[in-house]
């Protein structure tokens, strides 16, 4: 279990992502993005805003002019389009495949938009393609439903009993398969 | 009410700059725990005397929310790189929240002046001062 350990490797953090995709929303909603902007957007001091953006220009991923105007480097964009994209995935899955409501659906994609692999978003879009474009199997398509169904009526503590349970039961597959 | 801006905006933006100065406190005392190097001594002297100032920034903020009928109601969420710095790291991070301090010291200003709250609008004007020696203090230490 070294999993965890890709958190502190992870090429930009949480806080990070944040910064780099308001700029872009920045940039796209009203032309121009400053400290101020990013910190209430964020809801952060201009402080905390300065501190991070000093690591983000070192890195090359932001630029500001000498109007103290923020941008972002091809590399920024490149990088904050992704997050962004991953978001959109991620939320669409738990939403759409998982019938998460929207909301908490955003909140969890949130969490895990710069965590997430390149390579797993990828398969994530290609998943949510097949089934847009109808290249599913139809059980799967009822199956989909189903989900749909069951989670949004669920509201009980996680991890439920039948959760608990089927997690013991892949964890102790997992060891009988290290184990052959 | 100021004439300028109402009570309710003069208080959000003091308790924006509240959270500033209570931040930067958080910023000088761990700075001043992570500065190494020969000029260690003398830095964390520098950064120690700032930290005493911000304190009493945000207790002066504090006071001026409350006179307004406000409550001081700071939101704190600040990251901690781990890392050790240079004294010449340490206060080029410290220029850059001071700069932002008084960036947002001039905002308040533009919205207070000539607006009819004296008192706040000289509270403003005093401290755009005093952080602007600040700046400009840790400027000719940096030699920019």
């Amino acid at each position: 279990m070294t999993g965890w350990r890709e958190f502190d490797q992870n090429p930009v953090s949480h806080s990070a992502a944040h910064h780099l995709t308001t700029i872009q929303f920045l940039l796209d909603e009203f032309g121009y993005a400053r400290v101020s902007d990013v910190a209430r957007h964020l809801g952060i001091t201009r402080g905390s805003v300065s501190v991070t953006l000093k690591g983000l220009r070192q890195r090359g991923l932001v630029v500001e002019d000498k109007h103290k105007h923020l941008g972002l480097s091809e590399e920024g964009i490149r990088i904050a389009r992704g997050i962004r994209i991953k978001r959109v995935l991620v939320q669409a899955m738990l939403r759409d495949l998982l019938g998460i409501p929207d909301e908490i659906a955003e909140q969890d994609a949130c969490k895990v938009e710069h965590l997430i692999s390149d390579l797993t978003a990828e398969a994530v879009s290609k998943l949510l393609q097949k089934i847009e474009n109808g290249d599913t199997p139809k059980p799967l398509h009822e199956f989909i439903e189903e989900m749909k169904k069951e989670s949004s009526g669920s509201k009980s503590v996680f991890p439920s009993e039948e959760a608990q349970q089927f997690s013991e039961l892949l964890e102790q597959r997992r060891t009988e398969h290290e184990d052959k | 009410m100021t004439q300028g801006i109402s009570r309710k905006e003069a208080i959000d933006r003091l308790n924006g700059l509240l959270s500033e100065e209570m931040e930067a406190s958080m910023r000088y005392l761990h700075l001043g725990m992570m500065v190494q190097g020969l000029d260690r001594l003398i830095v964390q002297k520098v950064l120690q005397e700032n930290l005493e100032e911000t304190l009493e920034h945000s207790e002066q903020v504090a006071e001026k929310i409350l006179q307004l009928g406000g409550c001081p109601a700071p939101k704190i969420r600040v990251e901690f790189e781990e890392k050790r710095y240079s004294g010449k790291e340490a206060l080029q991070e410290a220029l850059l929240f001071e700069q932002a301090a008084l960036d947002g010291y001039r905002d308040l200003l533009e919205h207070v002046d000539g607006g009819g709250d004296v008192i706040l609008e000289e509270f403003a004007r005093q401290q755009v001062s005093v952080e602007s020696e600040h700046v400009a203090g840790l400027k000719m230490l940096l030699e920019e």
